[in-house]
């Protein structure tokens, strides 16, 4: 085995924090909606919502590792990884990377199905329901649920490669948790960004959740 | 002329058309009929809710609505003949049909609320239309939760 750098920081701080929360709150989003807890569903889709939209605007304003730019690669890419021709990567490697884009494109469909779904008692509208008319909206809404299971498809697929990953050695777990991991020798340090850019971008979020959440009304 | 051997027999065979043809009605097409009402029960519901939601609801919308929601209400216990729990995919659950009772009491919950809301927008009280709507919808909710098979997926 080479001997591997001191740990440095690959995940940046913004970074780890919305995955975290992000793995939280699908589950709560799922028990809150089978215990009849829709206001908080709603309260849980908007801040998952709000995490979409920040790890979108900090994959182009990120640290290195969190850049779209670093991790989206080509098929020759993925196909030159899948036949171990390329090292260990320094943050997604170009199959996971595909993972991730995955994820959140899986998990933006789901919020903005759930924006426009309406409950059977219209006792809990979603803030886009008003849009259309009752039977389509409840039509949303089972496609909302059914949804649902491509999320935990790529979930268990995620947690898949994890354990495949672990059993090769590698913790991948740890790094997304610490943030840090030890680089192989001769590799660069992930550049990480400016604070300010996250607390704009946090800003961004928030500020587009309120609007869609109000109907798209100021 | 005929005997009445044959009058009978003709009776009865009339009789086992009309069985026949009421065992169709009560089975698919009640259940069809059923669907038809509750979507345009929930469109109404939806319509009134939007209204209450809005800064400003329009009362005319309000009225038509809880006007449409009330006959509704009146007519429900119309719309679960014996038999029509299956000949189609509903979710309509046997409960209905096994405890008559406890499915008439939450009609009657419903056709009470339905019955304020109507008197509430028919008087054009803003203010009082949103907690009577909610009433509505508690109603729906509260019949829907035992009577009324839960999504599957």
């Amino acid at each position: 085995m080479v001997s591997m750098t001191a740990p440095v920081t690959v995940w940046d701080l913004p970074t780890r924090v919305v995955h975290w929360l992000i793995a939280a709150l699908i589950p709560f989003s799922w028990w809150s909606a089978h215990s009849d807890h829709l206001p908080w569903h709603r309260l849980s889709g908007y801040t998952i919502l709000g995490l979409l939209i920040f790890r979108v605007g900090w994959g182009f304003a990120g640290a290195s590792t969190a850049r779209f730019s670093a991790f989206v690669a080509g098929p020759r890419r993925v196909r030159d990884y899948l036949r171990g021709r390329l090292g260990a990567a320094v943050g997604h490697n170009p199959l996971g990377g595909w993972s991730v884009l995955a994820m959140l494109a899986a998990l933006a469909v789901q919020v903005g199905l759930g924006l426009f779904s309406i409950d059977e008692d219209s006792l809990e509208p979603g803030p886009l329901s008003g849009l259309l008319s009752f039977d389509d909206a409840r039509a949303v809404a089972h496609l909302h649920h059914l949804m649902f299971w491509v999320v935990v498809g790529l979930i268990a697929l995620h947690i898949t490669a994890i354990a495949v990953y672990a059993r090769r050695g590698r913790n991948l777990t740890g790094p997304m948790v610490t943030g840090l991991a030890r680089l192989p020798p001769g590799a660069r340090a992930p550049i990480m960004a400016p604070a300010w850019r996250a607390v704009l971008a946090a800003a961004v979020a928030a500020g587009l959740v309120w609007f869609i959440a109000h109907g798209l009304k100021l | 002329m005929p005997s009445s051997r044959h009058f009978a027999w003709a009776a009865a065979a009339l009789m086992i058309a009309a069985v026949a043809t009421a065992a169709g009605v009560t089975g698919a097409d009640a259940i069809k009929a059923r669907q038809t009402h509750m979507k345009a029960l929930g469109a109404s519901a939806k319509a009134i809710f939007q209204q209450t939601h809005a800064a400003t609801p329009d009362m005319a919308v309000v009225k038509a609505e809880a006007a449409k929601i009330d006959a509704a209400a009146k007519a429900l216990p119309t719309w679960f003949p014996a038999g029509s729990g299956a000949g189609a995919k509903t979710e309509a659950l046997p409960l209905i049909w096994t405890d008559p009772k406890g499915f008439a009491a939450k009609q009657h919950v419903l056709a009470l609320a339905a019955a304020k809301l109507n008197a509430v927008a028919q008087a054009g009280d803003a203010a009082g239309v949103g907690p009577a709507a909610h009433d509505v919808g508690a109603a729906c909710k509260g019949c829907h939760e035992t009577y009324k098979e839960k999504d599957k997926t």
